[in-house]
């Protein structure tokens, strides 16, 4: 590591490209935190997206039609409104209304972003999920309905299990919609890698070198996204489809 | 997607280094003063947030004791002034770039600094870092704020030692309206600033509650700003300095603006009379 | 049952084969032009949704309504009063659009037709750029562009000036140029190779076998992804009030400044989220409704 900070503190005094996350604790410090910030924020959305996703793509199934029409308005809503007005929505509007407790919001810039994010990954999802299930063939679940499985344990067993496998490539591509969509916390403050990196080069005036890190170090994190996603492709796959 | 093999990132970062590494080149030499009087404009870049060094007033115009300044060394080209609302984040890359031809933004000296942009001597002003906070908060010294959260603004030289060496949160703005309009919500313990800075504030009734609680640390003289390879300007803008300090006219606008008096500029008029 | 002989030209819906024993019928979510995107809206709910939102947005206005003091104005009366200000921010986030989709076709078409390109290199560089482009955060692009091209650009005599706008503008058109890349490569690649053989005999040369044969038979194929991108666009035109340019959201902030009422930031919010929905939703719809008709072949 420490030659690593002496090549680019002698690049910095050489040729005045100033990376001083390489060999600055505080902004490498810094730097990291944004990083770990923007992953844990991205695998906090899934998670909780897909739960839920799976969850409103139930509901898009059942037989009241009112609350199908709920559930359709409210996809349609985030999936046709821009993600920034959404987060600004629910930071400005929403949060100076709700109670304070001792002094303080009750939910700081993170957790408005995983509100506003998960709502919006939500809709995506149960979309993606919705397709899925209509992959899956009557006949698999009339033949789960003859051996005497419930609708709710159909769902469960037969049909979001399928459903899963077969949305993974869409699912991939939502998440790396997501990580890039985490970026707008920074207009609320969230400590991500892009606010992290803005307070770097507003100290160090290091616009560019900042901004070519930046860009491949989410250009990083896609690919070791799709890496990931790959193997656990091929980890699910089910026999018989597909290669 | 084979975009993940290492042989592609690497060839990836070799054409993004050549293609932008290689972009920048500093000009040879700049002559400011030559291309402010061809234009008969001076561009200057200046606070529009921090009352009353440079704020907006009523009618929408920005004033303040650095328009003051701008416009008497305006008048001395004989040139019309273009003001420019910067903020710390950006009135150094402002300058970088010639969008502005000088910069008075409340900037304080720092060696790191004047690597970026010309800091030309004298300087006009000092102030401090100070902690804005409620009266009742219990803050008794800066290491007090292991781990609370700290308003601050991008681009302060004092927000790494607040964060780094005292342990605090930092969340900082872009500008000193978000970052009171934090303070307010509760978002943050207290605000982070130039001592300067809340002299402005007192007499709005938001703010009773509320005061300088820690000792001032860290005070560094102001200077202005402008672009490194210009050796004539600065030189124009540091006999102007000088010269302003031996006539006292910055404690003149100090006692314009309504400023409590500085013991810096008493001693820099004593210097240089 | 017999399968009719058409079938299997016809889009596939899981009641055609009620006795197939396929494991798992074909997953439809996006258009049929091969490219990973964010599919157009559900038509399952058309104007059902736009009414019980707007019903919402109502609700919401009303109830903002009933909390506020007798002596302040209605918030029927500030939304009013708001609207052209809004509405001005607004076209020019569409002025903004519009441009940014200009520039991302043109250069997307130009990017696409290189991916298909028989030079190896042409197609490698091609490859990167759109890769690029594609896994870079739309925010982060904005902020390059914004800060790493000039405010002005010096021509002989001339200084032409480089206003925030433009520069946001070529901003948001970069991904858009890559991901319109990828739709017209995947156009490109799902003609038949009949048509280019059969163009071929002809003795057209290549570049008029694309020109006249392929590309025009690629844009029906590439309109619903198209149009789905554009309203993806328009949503992101918003990252620009970010980036310094003046939009419908910095309006906003404005407005929000200047009445400093806690009980007028929902409404005022959800005016302009009914304003983006109201603009993007039909053209979901109308982009649903192309993807099934261009299905049906």
């Amino acid at each position: 590591m420490d030659s690593v900070s002496a090549w680019f503190k002698w690049l910095h005094q050489t040729s005045g490209i100033k990376l001083t996350i390489f060999y600055d604790r505080y902004d490498r410090s810094r730097f990291l935190e944004g990083l770990s910030t923007t992953l844990e924020l991205s695998a906090i959305v899934i998670v909780l997206s897909l739960f839920f996703g799976a969850i409103v793509a139930w509901l898009y199934g059942t037989k009241y039609q009112w609350l199908r029409r709920c559930v359709g308005a409210y996809v349609q809503l985030f999936r046709n409104t821009p993600p920034l007005v959404q987060i600004y929505f629910f930071y400005f509007a929403i949060a100076p209304l709700l109670p304070k407790v001792g002094g303080a919001p009750l939910l700081g810039s993170m957790g408005w972003a995983i509100v506003a994010l998960t709502l919006l990954e939500t809709a995506f999802t149960a979309e993606i999920f919705r397709a899925g299930i209509e992959a899956v063939p009557k006949a698999t679940i009339e033949a789960a309905k003859a051996l005497g499985y419930s609708r709710a344990q159909i769902f469960r067993r037969v049909v979001f299990p399928l459903a899963l496998r077969v949305t993974m490539p869409a699912l991939n591509n939502n998440l790396v919609n997501l990580v890039k969509t985490t970026t707008l916390g920074y207009a609320i403050a969230v400590p991500e890698l892009l606010y992290m990196s803005g307070q770097i080069w507003s100290e160090q005036v290091n616009v560019t070198e900042m901004m070519i890190v930046l860009l491949f170090t989410y250009i990083a994190i896609v690919g070791l996204i799709n890496q990931l996603m790959q193997w656990f492709e091929k980890r699910l796959y089910v026999p018989g489809f597909g290669q | 997607m084979q975009f993940t093999k290492p042989s592609v990132v690497k060839l990836l970062g070799l054409l993004a280094a050549t293609a932008l590494f290689s972009g920048t080149s500093a000009w040879a030499q700049v002559d400011t003063l030559a291309s402010i009087k061809q234009k008969g404009k001076m561009v200057v870049g200046v606070k529009a947030d921090y009352k009353p060094f440079g704020y907006v007033d009523p009618s929408g115009k920005v004033v303040g004791f650095e328009i003051d300044m701008a416009n008497e060394i305006a008048k001395k080209l004989g040139v019309s002034i273009e003001v420019i609302p910067v903020v710390a984040a950006n009135r150094m890359e402002f300058v970088k770039q010639g969008r502005t031809d000088l910069m008075i933004a409340t900037m304080s000296y720092k060696p790191d600094r004047a690597e970026v942009v010309a800091i030309p001597e004298p300087f006009y002003y000092a102030s401090a870092a100070a902690l804005f906070a409620k009266k009742n908060s219990g803050l008794k010294a800066w290491t007090d704020l292991k781990g609370k959260t700290v308003c601050g603004i991008q681009g302060a030289y004092y927000n790494r030692r607040t964060g780094d060496e005292f342990g605090a949160k930092l969340l900082t703005f872009k500008g000193s309206t978000e970052a009171l309009a934090a303070l307010e919500a509760g978002n943050c313990v207290g605000m982070v600033f130039d001592s300067t800075f809340y002299a402005g504030l007192t007499g709005e009734a938001k703010w009773a509650d509320y005061a300088i609680m820690l000792p001032l640390i860290d005070p560094e003289p102001w200077g202005m700003g402008l672009r490194k390879e210009d050796a004539k300007f600065a030189a124009f803008i540091s006999d102007t300095l000088k010269e302003w300090h031996k006539t006292g006219f910055i404690i003149g606008l100090e006692k314009k603006w309504g400023i409590s008096p500085s013991p810096y500029l008493v001693e820099q008029n004593a210097k240089f009379k | 049952m017999k399968r009719s002989p058409q079938s299997s030209r016809r889009a596939v819906s899981p009641s055609e084969f009620p006795d197939t024993l396929s494991v798992m019928l074909p997953f439809r979510l996006r258009p049929q032009v091969g490219t990973m995107d964010r599919s157009s809206g559900g038509g399952l709910f058309v104007w059902q949704t736009g009414v019980l939102l707007l019903a919402a947005f109502v609700g919401s206005v009303a109830t903002a309504q009933v909390q506020a003091a007798a002596s302040q104005a209605s918030v029927w009366s500030l939304l009013l009063k708001w609207t052209p200000l809004l509405a001005q921010g607004f076209l020019f986030n569409l002025a903004i659009s519009f441009m940014a989709m200009l520039l991302g076709t043109a250069a997307g078409i130009g990017l696409g037709l290189a991916r298909v390109s028989l030079f190896a290199p042409v197609r490698g560089t091609s490859w990167l750029v759109v890769q690029f482009f594609r896994n870079a955060p739309w925010l982060v692009l904005l902020f390059f562009v914004m800060f790493l091209m000039p405010f002005e650009f010096k021509i002989g005599q001339h200084t032409i000036p480089f206003p925030d706008w433009i520069k946001s503008t070529i901003g948001l058109a970069l991904p858009i140029m890559a991901n319109i890349a990828e739709i017209v490569r995947g156009a490109v690649q799902s003609i038949p190779s009949a048509q280019w053989e059969a163009a071929r005999s002809l003795a057209f040369s290549r570049r008029q076998i694309l020109w006249q044969i392929i590309l025009p038979q690629c844009i029906k194929r590439m309109l619903p992804s198209w149009m789905n991108w554009y309203a993806i666009l328009t949503m992101a035109t918003t990252l620009a009030s970010i980036v310094g340019v003046s939009e419908v959201m910095t309006t906003v902030g404005h407005i929000t400044a200047a009445e400093a009422r806690t009980d007028f930031l929902i409404p005022i919010y959800s005016y302009v989220l009914l304003w983006f929905f109201l603009y993007c939703y039909p053209i979901a719809c109308y982009t649903r409704r192309l993807e099934s008709r261009f299905a049906e072949r």
